[in-house]
């Protein structure tokens, strides 16, 4: 096995097959790192319902084949579950493997210890939005809901009666509802970051549904798959070339559609900036989630956004925003967690984004896709 | 790597955000997101960020000395008699509320919940004080009239009202302070509300009931709604606050007013506080220092470490909120039960009424009686007995002073706490008037003496000082201050 390689697996267990996704590779992965000793521990996502999990770290196997299945309805970042230092896997968004890396920057992960297992990502959405559209658009309760998954365009919901419900995610969308606004522009489809990366696109023929497609981007990547096959937990065949070739396509179609809602949402700023960032911060209430939920902040309690804000100064826009504005245009990877904890729902990652794209696009930097560091760490950073 | 993570809420207010709790092995804790919470989405306020700093375990005492749970229950057990008067104001689950309600029973007493309102108010109109409306109907309110500072008191509040924004609602602000997202702010009387408010059954009144509420302000907002047809939610400082009060069942209560006259006075000897610190909760707070002191026995059963426990006999340590089982019922009336499994609190009740076991499915069979419902759905709100009351005669006072330090009730303040918020807000033109300088704190003089406390340049009604925190220097809900360098 070498770097570059991709393949089609899937999983020996037939329960581990029929309950995760797409044949159940990532799955049978993790737990057999857990169960081979390659990890003390694993990242998922603990199924409550639903719309609703939580992220678990655990060792144990039996937890982490429970978690199994995808869950567009629960947006959440991993790498902030990430210790220092432990032997740890993870199952990664773009967006997961992205953070993951940017804290590797600033030491509070160990990459050398951490296998981040990508998964491709269309998107997700927010659980109170996905269920007020069961409700508004595709007439369901969401209490009928026993699973979901998005197949060619479409955001397909199974109810517990057996009959699936699809629509057009771009028709959802249309309404307002569907992905959120961060994941509509993300072009980050595949987590070619992580050391692997695995998703339903460009499995093909018979093996289409029932296996994952695979390719291996580091050392780790074939350590962690090579030690699953070893275990006996999964089984691999070499990816053909229409597959490679499928898969390319979906990516480059869901990129063109990433660009066009960028273009909607991140249109330039019509009249005053000062007036458009004085308007949209008018209601924060200070509580500091944005900060704490942000994945890429590495600052603890004694932060500059913090350090330079109290909540007696009489300014009209919040100094702890300008800063966190400033301090996060080289390390934003837009993944929305500051959006979706906002209280008074303000729209944070756009302004994010406002100020980190110009940046990132001049420097040529993307954060989080590989271990360069930030321009403003220091000089010579773009590489010739 | 060794955790336990319980779904609960934010012990806040009676929003009941809904939240989890990681607790790690070293008992420390951290707070994370709940985005399928029906009440808040996931999002939470600075007081539910903020937890983890916050929240500090009670420890069992008697008599000044650490002591086992076991000792402090058996002196606790010993030292309430009859005669003993029971406080709770609803920062726990309901059935730890009603353990009390038969402790208190078993010695001929109720258990005070300390919204005297409800004492001085038609019993017909309690309902009405007790439950309010769901948080969705306020989005789609065409007018809606804050009597609170959403932003302070109820800060995820916020979202809904601008929801209702978006839908076309028109918002009226009435207080001290002009607020953001108001279309009009008024500082206005209660003579005034109804010929300059104009609301109609499609209207939202939000208003705030806590322990200092003035029944008759309160008896005004409900001739308002009564007569214009809105709709009116009564939001509360204690997340259980409702549930406490349908626990009750409206029993004949003293305020908290009544309650630190008669420790005063030498009448009540023995006083019981459930999870209730009257130090935090009394605007007066060295007032009730000086009435406490008076007490034979202050016995304190509690999840958290405030000021109360410090000056208590006995400390009954319970578990933290997110730990215990049971139920609470937010401002909507919405019940909502966490993961926590723990009964620590209601078998320490229980062994002091000679019922250590069990007790716990017997209080919430009662709960859900109460309610009238079988078994807890939280995205179902149940159906609520809202009865007719007439139009009552009522005449608000305000003292008349000519500068008046208020409290800005937020949910620190209401438990005692300073996180960024230890500062007064006052008009530009009290700053001018007053020679005040920018990063010099301002000399607030009253009776009680004078203190130091930095300002901040606020839209805030002339010759109202707002503080955000609690001031040694007050004497109650309005206290007269001079401003000085």
């Amino acid at each position: 096995m070498e770097i570059g390689d991709c393949y089609i697996g899937w999983a020996t267990d037939e329960e581990i097959r029929s309950k995760g996704a797409s044949g159940g590779l990532v799955t049978a992965m993790l737990a057999a790192a857990l169960e081979k000793e390659l990890v003390e521990a694993v990242v998922v996502l603990k199924k409550l319902g639903e719309f609703e999990a939580i992220p678990i770290v655990t060792s144990d196997p039996e937890e982490v084949k429970a978690a199994a299945g995808s869950m567009h309805s629960v947006p959440i970042v991993l790498s902030r579950y990430l210790e220092y230092g432990t032997k740890v896997a993870l199952p990664a968004k773009p967006c997961d493997a992205r953070a993951t890396i940017e804290q590797a920057k600033r030491q509070q992960v160990n990459l050398d210890t951490t296998y981040i297992i990508g998964l491709n990502c269309g998107g997700t959405m927010h659980p109170a939005v996905t269920r007020k559209m069961l409700e508004t658009i595709y007439k369901l309760d969401p209490e009928e809901i026993a699973g979901e998954e998005i197949d060619k365009g479409k955001l397909i919901f199974e109810t517990k009666d057996g009959k699936e419900h699809a629509i057009k995610i771009d028709e959802l969308e249309e309404e307002g509802y569907g992905r959120r606004e961060s994941c509509q522009y993300c072009a980050i489809n595949i987590p070619r970051m992580a050391d692997l990366a695995c998703g339903n696109w460009g499995v093909i023929g018979d093996l289409a549904g029932k296996g994952t497609f695979v390719e291996v981007n580091t050392e780790k990547g074939i350590e962690i798959l090579q030690n699953a096959i070893d275990s006996g937990a999964v089984e691999i065949t070499p990816a053909d070339e229409k597959g490679k070739a499928i898969r390319e396509k979906v990516d480059s179609a869901m990129q063109k559609v990433a660009a066009s809602a960028h273009a909607k949402y991140l249109a330039p700023i019509e009249g005053s900036h000062l007036d458009y960032y004085m308007n949209t911060l008018s209601d924060c209430i200070n509580c500091g989630a944005c900060k704490t939920v942000c994945p890429v902040c590495a600052c603890g309690e004694a932060a500059k956004c913090t350090d330079f804000y109290s909540q007696a100064l009489g300014y009209k826009m919040s100094l702890f925003h300008l800063v966190r504005f400033v301090h996060l245009m080289d390390s934003c990877i837009g993944c929305g967690q500051c959006t979706d904890v906002c209280p008074v729902d303000i729209p944070l990652t756009h302004l994010y984004r406002r100020f980190a794209e110009p940046l990132q696009e001049e420097f040529d930097y993307t954060p989080g896709v590989d271990m360069r560091t930030p321009p403003f760490f220091g000089v010579d950073l773009i590489e010739d | 790597m060794d955790e336990n993570i319980f779904t609960t809420v934010c012990p806040g207010c009676s929003m009941a955000c809904g939240m989890y709790i990681r607790e790690k092995e070293d008992g420390t804790i951290d707070i994370d997101w709940r985005k399928d919470a029906v009440v808040n989405a996931g999002k939470l306020c600075r007081f539910g960020v903020r937890l983890p700093h916050n929240l500090k375990p009670a420890t069992s005492m008697v008599d000044g000395n650490e002591a086992d749970l076991a000792d402090a229950v058996a002196a606790a057990g010993t030292a309430i008699g009859d005669g003993a008067v029971f406080v709770s104001v609803g920062n726990t689950t309901c059935e730890e509320h009603l353990a009390l309600m038969k402790l208190a029973e078993s010695k001929n007493a109720v258990v005070n919940t300390g919204m005297g309102a409800f004492s001085r108010i038609p019993s017909e109109c309690h309902p009405t004080m007790g439950v309010g409306i769901p948080f969705d109907a306020i989005e789609s309110a065409k007018k809606i009239v804050l009597f609170i500072d959403p932003y302070e008191q109820y800060p995820l509040l916020v979202r809904r009202i601008l929801a209702a924004k978006k839908n076309g609602a028109e918002v009226t602000a009435v207080g001290w302070k002009a607020v953001s997202l108001a279309d009009e702010n008024k500082v206005i009387g209660p003579d005034q509300y109804e010929a300059e408010l104009v609301l109609d059954s499609d209207s939202v009144i939000i208003a705030d009931l806590n322990p200092s509420s003035d029944p008759e302000q309160v008896m005004v907002l409900l001739n308002l709604a009564k007569k214009s047809g809105a709709a009116i939610i009564f939001m509360k400082p204690f997340v259980n606050a409702v549930g406490c009060d349908l626990a009750s069942k409206h029993t004949e209560q003293k305020s908290f007013d009544q309650i630190i006259e008669e420790i005063d006075s030498g009448e009540i000897k023995t006083l019981v506080c459930l999870d209730t610190d009257l130090i935090e909760i009394m605007p007066d707070e060295t007032a009730v220092r000086e009435a406490l002191k008076k007490l034979d026995n202050l016995i304190v059963i509690t999840s958290r470490e405030s000021t109360i426990t410090d000056v208590a006999n006995i400390v009954v340590a319970t578990e933290p909120l997110y730990r215990k089982a049971g139920t609470v019922v937010n401002a909507e009336g919405r019940l909502l039960v966490g993961s926590g499994t723990g009964t620590d609190g209601i078998d320490a009740i229980g062994t002091m009424i000679g019922q250590p076991v069990d007790l716990f499915s017997e209080l919430h069979a009662a709960v859900l009686a109460t309610v009238g419902i079988d078994s807890v759905d939280e995205r179902v709100i149940p159906a609520y007995e809202k009865p007719e009351y007439a139009v009552m005669e009522a005449s608000p006072t305000a003292e008349a002073v000519e500068t008046a330090l208020v409290y800005a009730y937020n949910p620190f303040l209401w438990n005692g706490i300073i996180d960024d918020n230890d500062f007064v807000e006052m008009n530009l033109d009290m700053v001018l008037a007053n020679s005040l300088l920018k990063g010099i704190p301002v000399k607030l003089t009253s009776d009680r003496g004078d203190v130091m406390v930095g300002f901040k340049v606020s839209d805030v009604a002339p010759g109202v000082v707002l503080s955000n925190a609690k001031l040694p220097v007050t004497t109650g809900m309005v206290t007269s201050v001079t401003v000085s360098r």
